[in-house]
């Protein structure tokens, strides 16, 4: 039971080595340029991004809080390339957002070894939508009201859109894709590792 | 995404911003950023959009690029703000606190003087930042803004990602191209004269799933060359690129300095008198 636990914290944590670094840079580095460029705007400042299919591989390879540094990195990024002004609120709602996105591994999709299932696919979009519900809708306002001390009108707005854009783009786009990953993983390692 | 706009330097210019070491470009950044963020005075604003456009002006910047970018940003900041005035035209009532109006479309649309004034100040504030931004990217290099975070007790794994990210978008533009030629090559139509703008999009769709994959495969190399060369390896890490202070990283400790105690002030002033009305404006006053 407490070798379980301490496995389960691990795979949350993720191995930090350099392949989980470079992992996270090249995902935030994706993320920024995909929310600048590969996005359809639908509200103010919020879009139907492709940069939220990041998060998902970045979570299938290397795990929860890798996936949420590189949504967060990411998300900088944009706004320093965007020009919109920075908003850290919304960051750290993405950088949670990543985090629910990437716990892929602790329900047993192991992208890496070709391991993904349709109850997999089941779990995935529950937790993609309940992420998101969290990050958007109770994160990122309690932020916003925190640093900018905005009115939450627009906010309520923003998070109604980025909910519902972002959980379409990574159930509808995600889910083919995670499988189509798994499948190409799986051929490439049909070899076992030997302990 | 053309790679004029992806600007990124890898190489140091020869201006005095440029010639600043990472600590200072990446300090001075942070406190004006915060205090960007913290200010919703156009008494602050305006001075400091005036102090980014000369700071533009001094590193010498392709100034074709700069206008095709600047007019992108300002037709995307013109837009959220008539999205915001679609969603609620009286805006300007809970952060100004006052609604003369101007002109009235019906009962719910109506141009205020305040929300105009709210839009301007929102304008600016974000022209200002977006300019910032601009002066940053364009006078650091990511190895000199890996060392700048490392100046200021970020952990230097977490200095390369942000470097690495960096020095990586350079590559996605150029990789972008290329797919996009290879497709053609092979038959996919892109021209705009062409295909319709749909199947356009659909087609960019395809791009990117190659374009992500390859991404993604390169992390082992790139991880395997890092480790071969001992990353990872000491606790702490120094930078060739953060060279000694010169005579201007002494002229900036000061200014930079300033600002930030500006932004503590302006967050103390804030949470201590806590305005009913947010933006200040000139002929309303404040309770």
């Amino acid at each position: 039971m407490n070798k379980e636990k301490e496995s389960i914290g691990k795979i949350l944590l993720g191995k930090w080595n350099t392949k989980t670094i470079i992992g996270i840079a090249i995902g935030a580095a994706l993320f920024g340029v995909l929310m600048n460029f590969g996005s359809i705007r639908v509200f103010t400042n919020t879009s139907l991004s492709t940069a939220m299919i990041i998060d998902v591989i970045v979570g299938a390879l290397f795990g929860p809080l890798p996936a949420a540094l590189a949504a967060f990195c990411g998300n900088v990024i944009a706004d320093l390339i965007g020009g919109w002004g920075f908003w850290f609120d919304w960051s750290i709602g993405n950088g949670v957002l990543g985090f629910f996105v990437g716990l892929l591994p602790v329900y047993g999709a192991k992208l890496a070894d070709g391991v993904f299932e349709v109850k997999h696919a089941v779990i995935y979009a529950i937790t993609v939508i309940v992420g998101n519900l969290l990050a958007f809708g109770v994160v990122t306002p309690i932020l916003t009201y925190l640093f900018y001390s905005q009115e939450l009108t627009i906010t309520w707005g923003q998070a109604f859109a980025a909910v519902v854009s972002n959980a379409s783009v990574q159930v509808i786009i995600g889910i083919p894709l995670l499988f189509v990953l798994a499948k190409r993983n799986a051929q490439s390692n049909n070899l076992k590792k030997e302990d | 995404m053309q790679d004029d706009r992806l600007f990124i330097n890898v190489k140091p210019g020869k201006t005095f911003l440029d010639r600043l070491t990472g600590k200072t470009k990446v300090r001075t950044f942070f406190s004006l950023i915060f205090l960007l963020i913290a200010t919703w005075d156009i008494r602050l604003i305006v001075p400091l959009f005036v102090l980014f456009i000369i700071a533009l002006i001094s590193i010498r910047p392709n100034w074709k690029k700069v206008w095709a970018v600047l007019g992108f940003i300002i037709l995307v900041n013109i837009f959220n703000l008539l999205l915001m005035w679609l969603v609620e035209p009286d805006y300007g009532l809970n952060v100004v606190g006052g609604s003369t109006v101007l002109w009235r479309f019906n009962s719910f649309y109506m141009i205020s003087a305040e929300t105009m004034w709210y839009f301007l100040v929102r304008f600016t504030k974000f022209m200002a930042t977006f300019l910032l931004s601009l002066v940053f990217i364009q006078s650091i290099t990511p190895s000199e803004m890996a060392a700048g975070l490392y100046s200021v007790k970020v952990p230097y794994k977490a200095c390369t990602i942000v470097s690495i990210a960096f020095r990586y978008i350079p590559d996605i533009a150029r990789d972008y191209q290329n797919i996009r030629i290879s497709m053609q090559a092979r038959g996919l139509e892109l021209d705009p004269r062409k295909a319709s703008l749909m199947t356009r999009l659909k087609q960019n769709v395809t791009i990117l799933a190659p374009l992500i994959i390859t991404s993604f495969d390169r992390v082992g190399n790139i991880a395997n060359a890092m480790d071969l060369r001992g990353f990872g390896k000491k606790k702490i890490r120094t930078y060739y690129s953060e060279h000694e202070d010169t005579k201007g990283d002494r002229i900036m400790l000061p200014v930079y300095t300033i600002f930030f105690l500006l932004f503590v002030a302006v967050v103390v002033c804030n949470i201590v008198t806590h305005p009913a009305y947010q933006v200040w404006c000139p002929w309303i006053t404040q309770p």
